[in-house]
């Protein structure tokens, strides 16, 4: 799939409004067989997370310990390249946690 | 509703390399066709199954494709998608274009191409069925069922021999079923030891990517086949919807789709699930076995894993109700578009006693149970033996 450079830049607001933000975890997973685009990353950590504003984010968790993987564990929003660039040459950037 | 199953096909699914899509569809097509004893000019309109056509294997417009394939234009043909349940949604649409009373007779096709492609591409495409959000995240499937199946071992204590069961059972089944993808037995060892895909699930915990196709013809009441005895009516078709993503959904352990779609077709067939003696249900990933059967009933929340492992819903149980006889989207193989018509191929089958040794005895009411997305869609059946 490609990296429509017209979706990342509508994308930016969301993005922005939702850096910083802090929740903990409620579910989590390790991604070993990854889709395209995620091959160099694999294995990651995925982690659903419910935000101190009551709404629900999904996104990798990174910058953490093997002790850090479990329900209830604090985490912040951050901005990290989500996947490798397509042909078009723009980096995508969007939301990932690192534990708190 | 009293909708008649006059035909059915299914072609093997498995990895199909030398098989193009255009065979498999004429091969489900006139088993279908045959069984059914009709003119194929009586058929007034194609229902498709299939979710990958376009982003696989650059190929829309599936409605002409099939009707191209099997010889057939001059109908209304469409393509009906909804990810996984693309199959059990086409059913769906078929019944209520017969129920509207604009069709006498229509087809109902499934067919998907998966193997062509390499396993990232696919991993990617099917992706396609969760949220922008989910993709950002590189989740993928086995990614989205891990995150409820950890929710699921958190709050009811299932364990991951509870899920391997599902895998096990669905094997076993399989190994009678001649067009299932994987005929061979597996133990609860077998699966425990398998790679991790995604933690908690494992390589055996999860269907696989298949090739296959599919199709049931429908009539009204009053068109019956000539040349058999057994005859087999869905007699309630329903089909709910959810929020795409996991972070909108009201529980991480319980599919609503599932719960609402299942409702309405109970109160359509006006039965409960105690009445049910065989289901076809969305084993995409083992978990997903045990959340189906308490989301449609069978089952209180947190008891269908020790129920599985227990032996309760394999063949030969003394219990009423049989799960996934055709193997499940496990074992038998999960070619995404086709899913949900096979799964009504293999319940009127099964209705109608013709299956060998697979066969459940005395089975007059069966249930079929197909997801798209991690819950996005659902579609339930009831069919019944008109004996």
């Amino acid at each position: 799939m490609n990296n429509s450079p017209v979706k990342i830049w509508r994308n930016q607001p969301k993005i922005r409004s939702l850096l910083g933000k802090v929740g903990r975890i409620i579910s989590y997973t390790t991604v070993r067989v990854p889709p395209a685009g995620f091959e160099d990353q694999a294995p990651y950590a995925v982690i659903m997370v419910n935000l101190d504003d009551d709404t629900c984010y999904t996104g990798q968790l990174v910058d953490y310990e093997k002790n850090h993987l479990h329900i209830g564990q604090k985490v912040q929003a951050i901005l990290r390249r989500v996947k490798t660039p397509g042909k078009e040459g723009i980096i995508p950037y969007g939301v990932k946690f690192k534990p708190i | 509703m009293n909708i008649n199953v006059l035909g059915v096909g299914t072609t093997k699914f498995g990895e199909l390399w030398d098989v193009s899509p255009r065979t498999l569809i004429r091969e489900a097509y006139e088993n279908a066709l045959t069984e059914s004893g009709l003119d194929p000019n009586t058929l007034d309109g194609i229902f498709v199954g299939n979710m990958l056509s376009g982003i696989l294997g650059n190929q829309e417009n599936m409605g002409a494709f099939v009707s191209e394939s099997i010889g057939l234009t001059g109908k209304a043909a469409v393509k009906v998608e909804g990810a996984c349940a693309s199959g059990g949604l086409a059913v769906h649409q078929g019944v209520l274009s017969i129920l509207s009373g604009q069709y006498q007779a229509v087809l109902v096709v499934g067919i998907e191409k998966m193997t062509d492609h390499k396993p990232e591409e696919v991993a990617g495409a099917l992706m396609g069925a969760g949220s922008d959000e989910e993709r950002s995240a590189g989740l993928t499937f086995p990614g989205l069922y891990s995150l409820m199946a950890r929710v699921h071992m958190q709050q009811y204590k299932t364990t991951e021999e509870d899920m391997a069961a599902v895998s096990v059972k669905n094997h076993y089944h399989a190994s009678f079923n001649s067009k299932a993808q994987f005929r061979k037995e597996i133990s609860i060892e077998d699966v425990l030891k398998s790679p991790c895909i995604s933690d908690p699930l494992k390589l055996l915990d999860c269907s696989p990517i298949s090739d296959g196709a599919s199709a049931i013809i429908l009539s009204r009441s009053g068109l019956t086949r000539k040349s058999h005895d057994t005859s087999v009516s869905i007699i309630a078709s329903s089909a709910s919807s959810d929020s795409l993503g996991l972070c909108g959904r009201s529980s991480l352990t319980s599919l609503s789709a599932t719960k609402t779609a299942a409702g309405l077709a109970y109160q359509q067939a006006k039965l409960q699930p105690k009445d049910i003696d065989i289901a076809e249900v969305h084993d995409c990933f083992s978990i997903a076995e045990i959340m189906a059967l308490e989301d449609l009933g069978f089952y209180e929340k947190g008891r269908a894993g020790s129920a599985i492992g227990s032996g309760d819903v394999t063949l030969g149980s003394s219990k009423k109700l049989v799960v996934n006889t055709s193997g499940g989207l496990k074992a038998c193989g999960h070619p995404v578009g086709a899913t949900g018509v096979k799964q009504v191929v293999e319940v009127v089958e099964q209705l109608r006693g013709t299956v060998g040794k697979r066969q459940l005895k005395n089975a007059r009411i069966g249930l079929t149970h197909n997801v798209g997305g991690s819950g996005a869609v659902a579609a339930v059946h009831i069919l019944e033996n008109n004996q």
